[in-house]
């Protein structure tokens, strides 16, 4: 019965502990600034290089783009961008190999939706989701 | 005397003590297991048929899914892996994020298994304590790579990133608090007599068995064989480090017990250690390539994972994706010895030798 | 948007490049991190001179046949520390994929007197043509590799697991691959006594791919065993309990085979 009443005396101890529980749906959970979350897209700063389409494991990255709309400049501008959040897995690549970081990580992180078409994320709603956006990349 | 016969159960495959996917056709008389059949497969995703078609960086997020409680040795195997075949550096100050990040991840693991498994048996307040001090280490991996669990924080060549201000002093302090934490266990749980009984002389097996199952990791070590790829086949830069490989000697489920408890301390150890030396400054990447295409060739790598040794094989044809990639996955191995172990048993006791194999269902199904 | 800028951009995608156009504005925007650590898909003209030179050395590496003498290497290797950067890179590609090797890879591997050991062992016990072929592998940490004739395959790992001077006791992996030409077994045993890796390959007709099982010898070959019929649908003879372990028995095909066709009915 020792053993017993030696973790008796442990879990008593405990007792007096501070709570380390997160109340998190009723108070926001912070994340540290390199969480990665739903991903923010700048359309300005785009070149429809490709790659992020390239480099995603799960080709959830669609994209077209278009002539830039200044026949002085070279290059194209972007002209839909979506990802598809059924099937991201969050992993980064894309925001990693972006040469003008035109994409980059938010501390977002709540998908929950009530329909599955919803998860279908445009360049739109992509652009307009600009809070906490990642400083470090 | 009491009449029974034999009848088929079912336990799984969503039965909450199997920790995932997992289903077990256990014939039972009475209360006792003449046989017992697993049958996994429910977690199967292809990992390796799917890693054909994808080039090597973007294989490593799909390893953080197999053993997706110990990721980052998934993450290294399959760096490891690569740098093996292409004959590439990792600078030093990147081997010592791994290996931090490393051993963090094999103590939070240790931690989910003696949580969940003293929950198994009968005890639910382990796992509040065990879940406590896991937070920690996943908020300190969170703020070292961004994730929680899937950290997809290695690269070929180095790591992607590198610590973050302070976080260096945040994990030397953890571990003086974690030691204190595992006196805390030991006083809580090791010496319970109700606990001893229900472990003691549960799942035995005797090393010539471990061997001819293949076993590793605390499986193994719990028969008194001190074999720990750290130490045996160092790679890294372990051979730095001074620890000890702890061993059991009756190779039952206190046994194991003992193992997984004491190298959560000497994993400490490695981390005093490892802070200790911790060079100020220096590369986290290498010089590799812009396009990663190995040497054509092959290749089989194997490091110490939680829950055992886990390898993996490439055969390269020289392209960006490999031509074949295969997992040796320790929990699809260690589970094997299931059946055996269970047939005589009291079905009671079932749930004490599974949990006490210490499986992943995502690493066994692959 | 017009049809042309339409098909413009979709030939974009289909052809996996980056449009030399916007590649331009790639430098403008900003500059490439020098040791970017991605095997990205574009050209290799914005690499900055750092990344050439790390191309340079994967492809000596990549050239393991040609075996210049000793003071051919040392020549070379060092006009090459000698030249400045820009000149280097401009060098055609030919010259130095043939001369420019490792120094290491001259000599004979540090294994290769193991493995003979090994292989005399097996021809001494077994047969002169038990072995098909027995190398040291260099790119896997110098590991004795052993390619058994089918006949032998299984008096072979039996040898390595019994014989006194061998005691390769530990299964550490076991698994096939398809080589479109032939099936290949792959078998990795570790000797915990003596700390030494032996790796035992057996090459298969790819038609009917049978092997005797080494789950006799090892019980831990048991489940491997399955996910390689499973998967690949090679048949291992005398094996205690051989089925479809993660598929299912009513799976069609085998998906690690080369030719697999995803077939479901859903679709």
């Amino acid at each position: 019965m020792k053993g017993l009443a030696k973790g008796l005396a442990y879990t008593i101890r405990n007792m007096s502990k501070e709570n380390v529980s997160y109340s998190y749906p009723d108070e926001p959970m912070p994340m540290p600034d390199r969480f990665r979350g739903i991903q923010k897209f700048y359309p300005e700063k785009c070149i429809v290089c490709n790659q992020c389409v390239n480099i995603c494991p799960t080709d959830c990255i669609q994209l077209t783009g278009k002539k830039h709309p200044d026949p002085n400049r070279k290059g194209k501008i972007i002209e839909t961008y979506d990802i598809n959040f059924e099937i991201c897995i969050l992993c980064d690549l894309c925001t990693e190999v972006c040469p003008t970081e035109a994409i980059v990580m938010t501390n977002n992180f709540e998908l929950a939706d009530y329909s599955r078409d919803e998860h279908f994320k445009d360049l739109r709603w992509l652009d307009e989701n600009d809070t906490h956006i990642r400083e470090e990349n | 005397m009491i009449r029974t016969e034999e009848m088929l159960l079912n336990v799984g495959p969503q039965h909450p003590s199997t920790h995932g996917v997992f289903r077990l056709v256990v014939k039972v008389d009475g209360e006792i297991i003449k046989e017992a059949t697993p049958v996994i497969g429910y977690l199967h995703r292809g990992t390796e048929k799917l890693a054909e078609d994808l080039q090597y960086t973007q294989i490593i997020p799909y390893t953080d899914r197999m053993d997706y409680l110990s990721a980052m040795t998934n993450n290294y195997v399959i760096c490891h892996a690569v740098e093996t075949l292409m004959d590439l550096e990792v600078p030093e100050r990147a081997e010592y994020l791994r290996i931090i990040a490393m051993e963090l991840g094999r103590i939070a693991s240790h931690l989910v298994w003696y949580g969940t498994y003293l929950m198994d048996i009968g005890t639910t307040s382990p796992f509040l304590y065990a879940f406590r001090e896991r937070e920690m280490i996943i908020n300190l991996l969170n703020e070292l790579c961004g994730a929680r669990l899937t950290f997809n924080y290695m690269r070929i060549g180095g790591v992607k990133w590198d610590a973050p201000e302070g976080w260096i002093d945040k994990v030397r302090e953890f571990i003086p608090y974690m030691r204190e934490q595992l006196d805390g266990y030991h006083e809580f749980v090791t010496g319970n007599e109700i606990f001893l009984n229900r472990v003691k002389g549960v799942g035995q097996y005797t090393q010539e068995e471990a061997i001819q199952y293949s076993l590793s990791g605390a499986n193994l070590r719990c028969t008194g064989i001190a074999y720990d790829l750290r130490k045996a086949e160092p790679y890294s830069i372990y051979h730095r480090f001074e620890f000890d490989i702890p061993v059991g000697e009756t190779g039952d489920a206190w046994a194991r017990y003992q193992c997984r408890m004491a190298e959560m301390a000497e994993s400490l150890k490695i981390l005093e250690q490892a802070v200790e030396q911790f060079p100020e400054d220096g590369k986290i990447m290498g010089k590799v390539p812009r396009i990663i295409k190995p040497p054509k060739g092959e290749v089989y790598v194997r490091i110490e994972s939680p829950r055992g040794e886990i390898g993996c094989y490439i055969a390269s044809e020289g392209k960006k994706t490999p031509y074949r990639l295969k997992f040796r996955r320790p929990s699809f191995y260690n589970l094997q010895i299931l059946p055996k172990l269970l047939e005589g048993e009291n079905m009671a006791n079932l749930i004490a030798i599974l949990g006490g194999v210490d499986i992943v269902l995502g690493e066994v199904d692959g | 948007m017009t049809e042309e800028q339409d098909h413009q951009s979709n030939q974009n995608q289909e052809k996996d490049t980056v449009d030399p156009k916007a590649k331009d504005n790639i430098e403008e925007a900003k500059e490439q991190p020098a040791d970017n650590p991605l095997n990205e898909e574009s050209p290799e003209k914005i690499t900055t001179p750092s990344d050439q030179q790390s191309s340079t050395k994967k492809e000596r590496s990549t050239d393991t046949k040609s075996e210049p003498s000793p003071t051919e290497q040392s020549q070379t290797e060092k006009s090459k520390s000698d030249k400045p950067k820009s000149e280097h890179t401009k060098r055609p590609r030919k010259k130095h994929t043939k001369k420019d090797q490792p120094p290491e890879k001259k000599e004979p591997s540090p294994n290769q007197p193991i493995l003979d050991h090994y292989v005399k062992i097996i021809n001494k016990n077994l047969s002169k043509d038990a072995i098909d072929d027995a190398f040291v592998n260099r790119s896997s940490k110098e590991l004795p590799t052993i390619v058994a004739t089918p006949k032998y395959y299984f008096s072979i790992a039996k040898l390595l697991r019994d014989h006194e001077e061998l005691q390769f006791h530990f299964l550490s992996d076991i698994h096939g691959i398809d080589y479109e030409s032939h099936m290949e077994i792959y078998a990795y045993l570790y000797s915990m006594s003596r700390n030494q890796s032996v790796a035992l390959k057996v090459k298969l007709d790819r038609e009917n791919p049978a092997i005797s099982s080494l789950a006799p010898l090892w019980k831990g070959a048991s489940w491997p065993e399955n996910e390689a019929y499973d998967l690949l649908g090679i048949s291992f003879e005398n094996h205690p309990d051989l089925k479809r372990i993660l598929l299912g028995e009513d799976w069609e095909g085998y998906p690690l085979r080369k030719d697999y066709e995803p077939y479901d009915v859903e679709v």
